[in-house]
């Protein structure tokens, strides 16, 4: 009963959401009636779907197989949150899970704002029929709610223990906000043009949203990073794989996007720039939901079996792109602000950094698609792997450093007197040279692309330096989040660098109660133990690492073998040090009785995730103080 | 200039969703099926219910082979399909997938059985052959070539999509 | 009036240039930085150059895998032709004689140095991604 009554609820707010959009967008919108009841009708369908969808996690956290996806993915043994999270760990709940997100941002935007507010219940028209499009997607196509009748099995399947992870469990929903968050922008970029008055301000109105988003996708992307490295065993970061970049794309333009709203909220000279931006953040969004769904690429064939749902995201995501940008371009001379950008302005630079943007959205959109074109025309299977995206991000970050480098202190609407600077640009570039030869001479670095990277990012940061003891000691205005997020990036960059160089692994053959040294460490398998736990038999391999100035620790990997299907899984251990993890994992048994075991030193790899945490924490800061200022 | 941003912004997305478009409409693209030819592996395996031999001489003509389990819910939504394949003379070989014998059982006694004959393939040898990747996945095969292998659920739109293409065009179960 | 026209025709110029340029070189590093996927028998038929990476994907060949501390050969195969394949490491937990294996690395006089292997996944209700395990 309980099933059907979700179900019916999401129905009932689909044709709800509809309404919804005709009325905004049909009736008089300065009617002050009309736009309460657009407000009205809107959180009223919100709470109807919020409802099922709660009704749904219910379903799930009392474990009701008669629910087909339930009983597909979930189980009596699981503990409750990861019966929750099993909502989202396939097909039909996470893209339920994604129309409750996409939902959810346009109620609290209806929230927070006033009726009246410009834009307003048009924005939400649009929000409106774009959830429309999604639940006629959910419902037609990959209902949750379908059952297994008439009897519903005992238990639910036995569950991929690679999937029972916080990391795992967590991080997309931090992603679809993000993805998802966008919306709002989008739908403010479409009414504004369709309303077609060019004195309102629309970037002010969606620059603490847009900021929110990105911080969401921010946290998912480095959080999926971080599950990737403890789980995978293979100590790596980022894999560029397919998923990977179809969530990198929208952060790159997202991140485009939020730089030139800066300059939009200020003077609408990058109007242009900022409408095309949320517009291809959004779809390259959409896109991400299309490919990770319709089962194109190899990686993920897995999520959806039915090529119904390609071609409908398709032609769904297909009219909204090419509707959006032909709206565009029909109001491309109204958008045009006819002020001319002054060379060597902080908008200037700004619109230099979109370009930089461009060009990786461009190459990785490529890596995405060029094994398909190759595959379709030569017939032979491709790949495009990492070698290809260091020789673009690569040169393009440290291009894209060096302009920003040279464009710190540059102001609105004038030019930049490189001059009055010239005493801490030159003071941070022989700072940074001189920890270049240290790093060459030190260290021992010698990839000239690392020595480079270091040298873009150290610029950077020294730079800021000089701003914040500028600040500290004259007074001097800074912008603090720009500050924080920046040095972030340089962060970044030198520890992307270090990690690459540095970071060594090596493969031994250890038996117990024997040792080897690796890099000054010695380790010393001292035990295996056998350690039973409800749903799985693990062996555990105990080493004793001993650091060369003399300290112990112990290190615990396992090899687990879990009874439901007899999956094996390696459960990796992890010594973590303020510059570098030692990361061990065991492989086979040999026939002699030794086990080959992988240790890794992963250099600044923590410093990689604390620079992302560093930019979102930016971002917070800054939505903080723009509602504090209002 | 406003020309050449104009063409951009709209020739480039319609490039890329008409190339996806025709990709999903190739018919040699469709999720889960693959049409590649090759000969059935070479086994030794036992049947589920009396334990007796069973090796690739025991198979010929043309027939289905599905890799289902107990603990595999899809099979137990795709069963009812099969059934009626079953029902319309179209012979099913089961393959009995990393599944302990008695839980299999108990599940052909509730449900029904649509197979001829079921290989008990409790460690997956054969399946990890056929590059099965997991349960329910379904192959035809005529006179021991693999001409079909989906993965997933089949139904009756992935009967009329993947296999009847083949069937017609191979003039099978004739 | 004409100087605008001219400045435009120019800026025009300057971006048709830059973007032309862009697209050689990034489609440059993409040309040389492909890794072709082949079987052991569509290898036999080609010569590879040895600083080419490529990928091979087969059968691990029963009784080929020979194991010297922590190196490790084996034979690809597509039950029509193998390859040997060469590899110093921890190979993935599903890697198993007569399971399914990419070799990801350099071809030279015959044997495939492998940087990386990976085992094909026998699950289904992957989540993305986790189809091959790394």
């Amino acid at each position: 009963m309980l099933i059907e009554i979700a179900q019916f609820l999401t129905i009932l707010s689909t044709g709800l959401f509809f309404l919804n959009f005709l009325f905004a967008f049909f009736f008089d919108s300065s009617d002050r009636h009309m736009a309460s009841l657009v407000s009205k009708v809107y959180t009223h369908s919100s709470l109807l779907l919020a409802t099922s969808f709660f009704i749904y996690v219910w379903l799930a956290v009392s474990d009701n197989f008669s629910v087909l996806y339930i009983a597909q993915h979930s189980n009596s043994n699981l503990p409750t949150f990861y019966k929750i999270t099993s909502i989202w760990s396939a097909h039909e709940g996470s893209m339920f899970l994604w129309i409750l997100f996409l939902v959810l941002w346009g109620a609290l935007f209806n929230f927070v704002t006033q009726n009246s507010q410009d834009l307003k219940i048009k924005s939400m028209g649009v929000i409106s029929i774009i959830i429309v499009g999604f639940l006629l997607f959910l419902l037609l196509t990959s209902n949750p709610f379908e059952t297994i009748l008439p009897i519903a099995p005992a238990n639910g399947a036995d569950i991929n223990p690679v999937l029972q992870d916080p990391a795992l469990a967590i991080h997309p929903p931090f992603l679809y906000m993000g993805y998802i968050g966008f919306v709002i922008a989008f739908a403010h970029a479409i009414a504004f043009m369709v309303e077609g008055n060019p004195s309102i301000k629309w970037e002010s109105l969606v620059r603490t949203w847009s900021i929110a988003a990105w911080v969401f996708l921010t946290i998912g992307i480095t959080l999926g990073s971080w599950w990737a490295y403890y789980e995978l065993g293979w100590g790596g970061y980022w894999f560029w794989d397919p998923v990977e970049n179809v969530a990198l794309m929208p952060w790159l333009a997202a991140t485009a996007f939020i730089h030139s709203l800066s300059v939009s909220s200020k003077s609408s000279s990058l109007r242009i720039w900022t409408i095309l931006l949320s517009i291809i953040v959004f779809s390259l969004s959409l896109f991400g939901a299309f490919i990770v769904r319709s089962g194109i690429i190899d990686s993920v064939h897995s999520f959806a079996n039915d090529p119904e749902r390609g071609l409908y995201l398709l032609t769904f995501i297909g009219i909204l792109i090419i509707g959006s940008m032909t709206l565009f371009s029909s109001r491309l001379s109204m958008l045009s602000s006819g002020s001319v950008i002054k060379t060597f302005s902080k908008e200037s630079f700004i619109s230099i950094n979109n370009i930089f943007f461009g060009v990786l959205v461009f190459s990785t959109m490529l890596g995405i698609l060029y094994p398909l074109i190759y595959e379709s025309i030569y017939e032979q299977k491709i790949s495009v792997g990492a070698p290809f995206y260091n020789a673009i991000f690569v040169p393009m970050a440290v291009l894209a450093c060096i302009f920003l480098f040279f464009s710190i202190g540059a102001k609105w609407q004038r030019k930049l007197v490189i001059s009055s600077f010239v005493n801490s640009i030159s003071l941070s570039v022989f700072i940074s040279g001189f920890l270049v030869l240290l790093a060459y001479k030190l260290l021992s670095i010698h990839g000239i692309w690392e020595l480079i990277s270091i040298f873009a990012g150290s610029i950077i940061i020294v730079r800021y330096l000089f701003v914040i003891w500028d600040y500290l000691s004259k007074k001097k205005y800074s912008n603090p989040f720009s500050v924080i997020a920046h040095i972030g990036l340089g962060i970044l960059m030198i520890s992307i660098s270090l990690n690459n160089e540095l970071s060594s692994e090596r493969a031994l053959n250890i038996k117990i109660n024997q040792s080897d040294t690796y890099q000054g460490y010695q380790i010393k398998l001292t035990d295996l133990k056998l350690v039973n736990q409800p749903n799985h038999d693990s062996i555990q391999a105990i080493f004793l690492v001993t650091d060369p100035i003399g300290n112990n620790f112990y290190l615990k990997p396992e090899k687990r073998k879990y009874f439901a299907r007899g999956q094996i899984t390696t459960e990796t251990d992890i010594h973590v040090t303020l510059l570098k993890d030692i990361y061990i994992t065991i492989g086979d048994q040999l026939k002699d009785g030794s086990w080959i075991v992988n240790i890794q030193f992963n250099y600044f790899i923590r410093w990689i995730w604390f620079s992302a945490i560093m930019m979102g924490f930016a971002g917070v800061m800054l939505i903080v103080s723009l509602n504090r200022t209002r | 200039m406003k020309f050449i941003l104009r063409t951009f912004v709209i020739i480039l997305p319609i490039a890329l969703i008409s190339f996806f478009y025709l990709y999903i409409n190739d018919n040699d693209y469709y999720p889960g099926a693959d049409y590649r030819n090759y000969d059935l592996p070479q086994f030794e395996l036992t049947e589920l219910y009396s334990n007796a031999d069973i090796s690739n001489e025991d198979l010929e003509g043309t027939y289905l082979i599905n890799v289902w389990a107990s603990w595999c819910i899809t099979c137990r939504v795709e069963h009812g399909f099969l059934a009626k394949l079953s029902n319309q003379n179209i012979p099913i070989t089961g393959i009995n997938y990393k599944d302990e014998r008695e839980d299999a059982i108990k599940w052909i006694n509730k449900f029904g059985d649509p197979y001829k004959l079921i290989i008990h393939d409790y460690k997956g040898s054969l399946a990890l052959d056929m590059g099965v990747t997991g349960a329910p996945e379904t192959f035809l095969i005529s006179n021991g070539e693999v001409l079909v292998h989906y993965r997933g659920e089949v139904n009756n739109m992935i009967w009329q999509d993947v296999f009847i293409p083949v069937i017609t065009k191979y003039e099978l179960f004739k | 009036m004409k100087a605008i026209r001219q400045k435009r025709l120019i800026t025009v110029f300057v971006i048709l240039i830059f973007s032309g340029l862009g697209s050689f070189l990034i489609f440059k590093a993409l040309d040389s930085n492909l890794d072709f996927f082949f079987t052991p028998s569509e290898l036999i038929e080609r010569t590879i150059p040895d600083n080419k990476r490529i990928k091979i994907g087969g059968m691990v060949l029963e009784g080929s895998v020979i194991r010297d501390k922590t190196n490790i050969t084996f034979q690809i195969t597509d039950y029509k032709h193998s390859i040997a394949v060469n590899f110093d490491g921890v190979v993935p937990d599903l890697f198993k004689e007569g399971s399914g294996v990419v070799a990801l690395g350099y071809l030279d006089n015959g044997i495939v140095y492998a940087e990386q292997i990976l085992a094909k996944h026998d699950e289904n209700y992957m989540p993305p991604g986790m189809d091959i395990e790394k």
